[in-house]
């Protein structure tokens, strides 16, 4: 098999399409793709060092919050200016000349500053260093499946209590376990505070838990009731494990969550000398006493680790090997991914107890993945990250004209609209619409590229055997290096992987 | 007239005009305009139309049923929530008919595929992989529908004279490029018609709308229900159209998010009643959602996924000033599971009134066509005035 597989499909195919000259210095696609899974992934670029850990976001807040209330208080109540997550992400990643500066405007002297403000350059920092690598990477196919998991545990800027913690759940528990097992991504995504935030788990406790019982008088008082949050569980049966399909109940969805209860974030003063990736804390008193009963099987009482022990269960059910395996295959060879191969993948999940390097490879050795009659439609993001690549655009430079240009494209930077993440399919990105942004985006990244480079060496670069002769003739007859460029970057042909 | 090249120039060449490419609409037809707005994450509608005067609703629901701001009284029963100021106008003015205890025909409660299910009408998440509305129009020969979202809504998919529109990018366009792009588009199977539409035709620039460039670029419901106002207000204009929006589930905290979610849905039917004045007589609006909420209050001040939930239709065609659908009830023993409340009209029952009595679908069509497999679904009577406007 291996002397017929085409360099450029694994570059376009499996990784982030290629960056100049980068398909000549492959000899063995095949081994240059096993290569990035197996064993230990290369060091990330420096940008990724400076980033602060989820542990140091959270104190940073938890002072922001502080001085925030102090302040109110000394204003007298007056009602806090205060930005959306939705603008203080848009300030940041969107446009540069974002018409609405309101807390800056607003401010007086010792007032406190906007989330924005405090938290925007960080949040710069965070999507520079992401999107940098992204472009510069040599490994593209470890990048692709980095950004495939954090889509399969989608959460959202746009969640404000959870949006400093969204990149850094990319840097801290997919990264690191990306050629690993899935159990211990799902372990790890499970206890992050991102996803403990955008799903709301910190705020549920079990009914009949210590701090609902000692805490119930009070509450009611206040007209509150402490009690379960069930969207944590529900959406780790249906979109992270088992899948809708894969034959669960509301007694299970509840189960669960009652299991889950007390998985939460530490408390300020826990903070002190910690390790930075330690921003989780188990709370005795807030989880549900007793065992439970999740499809079919009971767990006994254990704290922290009944869930866990759910989730040992979860990750090895034939359900979830199958959700994964069509997902894994929709994303590799086809919107509707051929079923054989998805049993295939879904066995070798199974056989190797959750082992992703080996799931991986079963889909590097499946002929599916590699027949050029299945193409895939690069989303937005894809897209803009392949031509980056293909143009050798410098990020650093672009990075919020490229953020706004994805937003206006619908697909604004780890801000899904909703747990299930991005759409992997032809029809969510191929409207009249969404092609005429293309054609202009196109033409806006054509005036980002130095123009000594010859635009049909760029598209043999970029395309190599995919680089069909009615594209070819077009870009050789275009009128200026940047016409030529802006044809290669909107021609069908750039548009699939 | 300008082409949307043209019009994609000059706005790159002047950078004043906001302008809406990129759509057209030969036929006219009949003057009838259907407006769907789906509100996707379950908004809560026992909290949009609240059942202040049923016993169980204070008790069901503490802090979110607040006995000094209970909102807009429409009976002696229900109430509309307190940011929605200019739906009960309209409902004083016979114009807003809630439908109360309604859902797609589908019982579990997943977001995703309630919603897909609204949008397929059919009782599975798998049932269609088209849309109802792109079936609608493809019922009504010579007719178009827009759905207004950068990306093609299911509710629109399947291949019916259907375009979609969002705020367009500042770049202009070259003429050069988009003529050398064409025969390469014109090669590829799977692009080649969206391409082509994408060019096609003559469009009119529109006038300027203010906050049409959104922050984020997706565009707020206040914006995009002003841009369908616009479009659907042409005398060519698509006679049915969607508008989407987010941020309706709400686990926690609801009172505070509803409030502002709420108040962005009546401004935003606010801006479409202004924009679609010469429309209004001959239009419906139905505002959906995926499905209802717990009927009690949770843990954490919010509600979780439920089953029965509130439409609202609007428009000078709607029967209103009044409430249909029938009212489950919020004991105990009324309740779907113990925890929701039950479904008592099937929303394709709603949406198969409108195809009919107000497009004009016929009923062959509307059963076998658009939403097949749906007798049991009855079109709802009297949702609409007994005139028929031509």
């Amino acid at each position: 098999m291996a002397a017929s597989l085409d360099t450029h499909h694994a570059l376009i195919r499996f990784g982030l399409g290629p960056r100049p000259g980068e398909a000549k210095a492959i000899n063995d696609p095949r081994a240059w793709l096993l290569a990035q899974v197996q064993g230990k992934p290369r060091e990330l670029s420096a940008g990724f060092a400076a980033l602060p850990s989820s542990l140091d976001y959270f104190g940073r807040e938890i002072d922001y919050i502080k001085e925030a209330a102090a302040d109110k208080k000394q204003r007298g109540d007056q009602p806090t200016p205060q930005a959306s997550p939705t603008q203080a992400t848009a300030a940041v990643l969107g446009s540069a000349d974002d018409p609405s500066p309101a807390g800056r405007k607003r401010k007086q002297p010792g007032q406190v500053q906007g989330f924005r403000k405090v938290f925007g350059a960080d949040l710069l920092a965070e999507v520079r260093a992401r999107y940098h690598w992204a472009i510069s990477t040599e490994d593209g196919f470890h990048e692709r499946l980095t950004h495939f998991w954090s889509n399969h545990f989608a959460v959202s800027l746009d969640k404000r209590a959870a949006s400093l913690y969204v990149m850094p759940m990319e840097r801290e528990a997919i990264r690191p376990n990306v050629g690993g097992r899935f159990e211990d991504m799902l372990l790890a995504v499970a206890r992050h505070p991102a996803m403990l935030r955008y799903l709301d788990n910190v705020a549920s406790v079990g009914d009949d838990s210590q701090a609902a019982q000692r805490l119930q008088q009070r509450a009611q008082q206040k007209g509150r009731k402490l009690g379960l949050n069930e969207n944590l569980a529900r959406e780790i049966l249906e979109l992270h494990t088992l899948g809708v399909d894969g034959g669960y109940s509301q007694s299970d969805v509840t189960e669960f969550a009652r299991a889950l209860t007390g998985w939460s974030m530490p408390r300020p003063r826990q903070l002190q000398g910690r390790a930075p990736s330690a921003a989780f804390e188990f709370y005795d008193i807030t989880h549900e006493p007793g065992a439970r009963t999740v499809l079919g099987k009971r767990y006994a009482e254990g704290g922290e680790e009944q869930a866990q022990a759910i989730l040992h269960d979860l990750a090895r059910h034939p359900a979830t090997a199958k959700h994964l395996a069509t997902k894994l295959t929709r994303h590799f060879v086809a919107d509707q991914p051929p079923p054989t191969m998805v049993a295939r993948i879904a066995k070798t999940y199974l056989d190797h107890d959750g082992d992703l390097a080996a799931v991986y490879k079963a889909v590097i050795d499946s002929p599916e993945a590699w027949d050029p009659a299945n193409r895939k439609l690069r989303t937005p993001d894809d897209w803009l990250v392949a031509a980056m690549r293909a143009g050798a655009i410098d990020i650093d430079q672009k990075l919020r004209p490229s953020m706004d240009l994805l937003a206006k494209m619908g697909q604004p930077t780890l801000t899904p609209r909703s747990p299930a993440g991005y759409a992997d399919i032809a029809a969510d990105w191929n409207g009249s619409d969404a092609l005429f942004k293309r054609v202009q985006a196109a033409q806006l990244l054509s005036d980002w590229i130095a123009r000594d480079r010859d635009p049909i060496a760029m598209a043999q670069d970029a395309l190599g055997t995919q680089l069909d002769g009615d594209t070819a003739t077009g870009i050789r007859r275009a009128e200026s290096p940047q016409q030529g460029y802006a044809l290669l970057l909107a021609s069908p042909a750039f548009q699939w992987r | 007239m300008l082409n949307r090249r043209e019009f994609v120039l000059g706005l790159g060449a002047t950078g004043l005009l906001t302008a809406l490419p990129g759509v057209s609409f030969a036929a006219a037809g009949p003057g009838t305009r259907v407006l769907v707005v789906l509100l996707r994450g379950a908004m809560d509608g026992l909290d949009a139309l609240r059942p202040y005067a049923d016993p169980n609703y204070a008790r069901l629901r503490g802090a979110l049923a607040d006995a000094n701001n209970i909102g807009h009284k429409l009976d002696g029963t229900f109430a509309l929530h307190p940011s929605l100021g200019f739906a009960s106008e309209l409902y004083q003015n016979k114009q807003l008919l809630p439908v109360l205890a309604v859902a797609p025909p589908y019982r579990q409660r997943s977001h995703f595929d309630a919603q897909d299910c609204l949008e397929n009408g059919t009782g599975t998440p798998s049932g269609a992989r088209d849309g109802w509305m792109d079936r609608c129009v493809r019922a009504l020969p010579g007719s178009e529908g827009l759905a207004l979202a950068a990306v093609m809504p299911l509710i629109f998919r399947g291949g019916g004279a259907v375009s979609n529109w969002s705020p367009p990018l500042p770049e202009a366009a070259d003429a050069a490029l988009l003529q050398r792009l064409q025969p390469l588009y014109a090669a590829d199977a799977a692009l080649a018609e969206n391409f082509a539409h994408a060019l096609s035709g003559d469009e009119e620039a529109m006038p300027a709308m203010a906050g049409m460039n959104t922050p984020r670029g997706g565009g707020t419901l206040v914006a995009m229900m002003t841009a369908a106002a616009t479009f659907m207000a042409k005398p060519d204009g698509p006679r049915v159209a969607f508008v989407e929006d987010t941020g309706w589930d709400s686990h926690r905290g609801q009172a505070a998010q509803l409030t502002r979610k709420l108040a962005e849905l009546d401004a935003a039917l606010k801006a479409f009643h202004a924009g679609a004045t010469t429309i209004w007589p001959q239009t419906v609006v139905m505002v959906a959602t995926e499905f209802g909420r717990t009927a009690a209050v949770n843990g954490t001040g919010g509600t979780d996924h439920g089953t029965g939930g509130t439409m609202l239709l609007t428009g000078g065609a709607v029967n209103g000033g009044r409430i249909a659908g029938t009212w489950p009830g919020l004991a105990n023993s009324d309740l779907n599971d113990g925890r929701d409340l039950r479904t008592t009209t099937d929303m394709r029952s709603v949406f198969k009134a409108v195809a009919q009595q107000h497009l004009g679908v016929a009923e062959s069509a509307l059963e076998t066509l658009v939403f097949p497999d749906s007798r049991a679904a009855t079109p709802l009577d009297g949702l609409l005035l007994a005139r028929r406007n031509a």
